[in-house]
């Protein structure tokens, strides 16, 4: 009965055959699965082009599409890293997590019919394709066109972030279901509402920072270039055409962020599942959030922190230095509470709470090798592509990739109306998991290996041959773990293929927040005309009931009938 | 708070239930308190409008944070570099004369809203448009004569800040004066807001630009 935004997206027409919903509805459950599709599209190609870089580090004079294809210089190279990086960024880490999950499950879980401005929603959709579209389109320009084309998706990327992180936030605000406060909110929802004040606050610095150099590259505006500053200073200081302390500044602005921005979101979910799969309460529920509020706060301060190697004001250093060795804090938090609430757990190994716990594993041991890059003195000594490439990889892609995972084994459920199998994800995941060990772990020793500045010279030489047998081992690693995941693939499409006979119960995990509260997969208008009412936190699962956990949604009257 | 809550709760019901208290249910601590009309949703004018000023007041963060980033580039660049500041042309003075007195005329014009005299209400919001665009033409006029002195976009790096500074914020303000005629023009009457929380959002949004004018223009002028 209540239409939400103006009547200007009247209820949708029920015609299933047409294509319009699809592409102009704005359902957020619809908008959530199709940042879905868009990210498992993104997440195909980038392993692709993993696959292609290793193999091309490992064995130079193998022919390999797309490198040798065009004419056959570094800068084809830089462009499939480049490529590698964007859509495993842009479109599977910031997409997945924050605008996949979150958009089909933050007004579920919230008890919300609709987004504040669902056809703000659909904007955003579309203009993250557009800029999916421009980034591989940008690959197959000329480097100098390419660049421009890169920089105008990132930007238009940035407005649609922009865009939902407004939506997101504003419906975390104002379209809370009665009783809905905030300490009930669950772990999920904070994350995705502290991202996307975040995301606000970073988006539009990157889409500054586009705007400028664009400026700069077509109109020959002077924000970074230095024709004239050149000449006065050393040759050594400045490279050639461009000023790239300054755009790199801004750069780093966001994109230290932006790596908390894909992480935030994840630490929610896996925060979620590890109860739910406990049996038990988030262990210190306030200080997660709180903790979440921190990894926030400080990765918004620590931009510095990538730009050792160019020279800053001396005390700088040490600030960002101090900040970034601070994150450890809030993130020791998380680690506690998720120990916390395993401790003594009735655990159900599901795969999704694999993947948690392997997500817990990667943020452990990816974190660590962390503490060695926030140290000014000690970066600048251990900072070597390799060891710098295992790090982030293991803890943000890949230990964002196993909540990814995580979360579709979970929603999945929730989405489609049935699981994925669970034998096959087990396999799926020992193989994964195996993999990216074998993989990421000897890049660090690589790192430390072949490129430390401290060693002499010939010490560097004679450890490059033991360096060339390492490098062999993580690109077999790679091809194998790139193979494993043919076992998900396979799964996910068994499963959609058998979703229409299948008998599965509205709340297969016995989950306790509202999205468990409707059918699965969730119906169109979420709640229908009853608006749900929420009575208590959102990881209850108490003694003495006869199942044993206490849905949000569940009037107390109707609780107590279910008391032993 | 959690964990305990649900036990304690349940607790507190089988109390209830041995002492057949009746009509113990705790009630939903939320925001509306629960008060009104038994548990239901007290009737929703404001929970659909209010998301609007929720929306405008993130997106001025978003918008200052995007200027923020440009200040402190300016700031940065200013110390490396040929620097040859730009003066602010004389119109642009005028115009800012301009941008404030629209931002009265658009309170007047809410104020005459409010209390319903409608056509004082039209006349204001029209004369506060055409300031608006006033404003927008006189900003081209004052960039048409610097261009005429020589200075361009790409003459050096004070002058490109100088035109993004007043070319985004234009922009901005261009958003903003299609707003005010799209509220002017609208029939409000199947809305879910009403025409005078739209002026009243809209106004904010107004009178952010100003300020954001006022800040931009004490940066060129103070800190070239």
């Amino acid at each position: 009965m209540v239409t939400y935004d103006d009547g200007a997206n009247a209820p949708q027409s029920a015609r299933p055959s047409s294509l319009a919903p699809y592409l102009f509805g704005t359902d957020h459950k619809t908008i959530g699965l199709e940042y879905l599709w868009l990210a498992l599209v993104s997440v195909l190609l980038g392993v692709v082009l993993s696959t292609l870089l290793r193999v091309h580090s490992s064995w130079p004079d193998t022919a390999i599409p797309f490198l040798n294809g065009f004419e056959y210089t570094p800068d084809r190279y830089a462009a499939v890293r480049l490529l590698h990086g964007s859509l495993m960024v842009f479109f599977v880490l910031t997409a997945a997590p924050q605008l996949g999950f979150g958009n089909y499950l933050l007004p579920l879980q919230i008890g919300a019919p609709e987004m504040a401005f669902p056809t703000l929603n659909r904007v955003s959709f579309w203009l993250t394709v557009a800029s999916l579209g421009g980034m591989m389109g940008s690959f197959f320009c000329a480097t100098e066109t390419g660049i421009n084309v890169w920089l105008a998706s990132a930007a238009i990327f940035a407005v649609g972030a922009l865009l939902s992180a407004l939506n997101f936030t504003v419906t975390t605000i104002d379209l809370r279901a009665e009783g809905m406060s905030l300490p009930r909110l669950p772990v999920t929802v904070w994350a995705w509402f502290l991202n996307s004040i975040l995301s606000m606050l970073i988006f539009s610095v990157l889409l500054a920072g586009c705007a400028a150099l664009l400026s700069d590259r077509l109109l020959g505006s002077q924000f970074f270039s230095v024709t004239s500053f050149l000449a006065a200073q050393p040759q050594n200081l400045v490279r050639q055409g461009s000023l790239p302390i300054l755009w790199q500044r801004l750069f780093w602005y966001f994109a230290q962020a932006e790596v908390y921005v894909a992480m935030l979101p994840c630490f929610g979910i896996i925060t979620h599942l590890v109860s739910t799969f406990s049996r038990k309460p988030v262990w210190k529920e306030r200080l997660v959030v709180l903790a979440l509020c921190g990894v926030g706060l400080i990765g918004f301060c620590v931009w510095g922190y990538h730009m050792f190697a160019t020279g800053m004001n001396p005390y700088a250093p040490l600030v960002f230095a101090v900040l970034a060795s601070s994150l450890g804090v809030p993130a020791a938090f998380l680690l506690a509470s998720w120990l916390g609430t395993l401790w003594e757990a009735r655990l159900q190994l599901t795969t999704a709470m694999l993947f948690s716990i392997g997500f817990i594993s990667l943020f452990i041991a990816g974190g660590l090798s962390g503490i060695f890059l926030a140290r000014q003195d000690l970066s600048s000594a251990a900072v070597s592509e390799d060891f710098v490439i295992g790090h982030f990889h293991l803890v943000m892609g890949v230990a964002a990739t196993f909540a990814i995972l995580a979360a579709l084994f979970f929603w999945f459920p929730k989405i489609f109306g049935c699981r994925l199998s669970e034998p096959l994800g087990k396999v799926h995941f020992w193989m994964t998991f195996t993999g990216v060990y074998l993989i990421f772990m000897p890049m660090h020793w690589l790192g430390l290996l072949t490129q430390s500045r401290l060693l002499p010279d010939a010490q560097r030489v004679a450890l490059a041959s033991a360096g060339a047998s390492i490098r062999t081992l993580v690109t077999v690693a790679t091809i194998s773990t790139v193979f494993a995941q043919v076992l998900f693939l396979i799964n996910f499409v068994e499963a959609l293929a058998r979703r229409k006979a299948s008998q599965e119960e509205d709340n297969p995990w016995r989950a306790t927040t509202l999205e468990w509260s409707v059918a699965s997969p969730a119906p169109q208008s979420n709640f229908g005309n009853a608006r749900p009412t929420v009575y208590r936190g959102a990881y209850e699962f108490p003694e003495g009931l006869v199942n044993d956990f206490a849905p949000q949604h569940l009037a107390p009257e109707l609780l107590a009938q279910k008391v032993r | 708070m959690p964990g305990s809550t649900a036990t304690h709760e349940i607790e507190l019901i089988i109390e209830k239930k041995t002492g057949d208290g009746g009509g113990g249910n705790l009630p939903p601590t939320g925001r509306n308190g629960g008060g009104g009309d038994g548990g239901k949703r007290s009737p929703r004018e404001n929970p659909s409008a209010k998301r609007y000023y929720t929306g405008m007041a993130l997106g001025i963060v978003s918008i200052l944070m995007f200027f923020m980033a440009l200040a402190s580039a300016f700031l940065v660049r200013r110390g490396s570099g040929v620097w040859i500041p730009v003066h602010v042309p004389t119109l642009m003075w005028i115009n800012t004369v301009v941008l404030l007195a629209s931002s009265a005329t658009l309170e007047l014009a809410r104020h005459h809203l409010a209390e319903g005299r409608h056509s004082a209400y039209r006349n204001l919001w029209f004369v506060t448009t055409a300031l608006g665009i006033g404003f927008l033409v006189g900003q081209v006029v004052a960039w048409r004569q610097l261009v005429g002195e020589g200075i361009y976009l790409a003459s050096n790096p004070a002058s490109s800040f100088f035109y993004i500074f007043t070319g985004a914020h234009a922009l901005h303000l261009f958003g903003g004066v299609t707003a005010l005629v799209y509220i002017a023009r609208r029939n409000f009457d199947q809305a879910q807001v009403t025409r005078s929380v739209a002026a009243e959002v809209t106004s904010y949004y107004w009178h952010f630009m100003d300020a954001l004018w006022l800040f931009l223009l004490a940066l060129l002028v103070l800190g070239k």
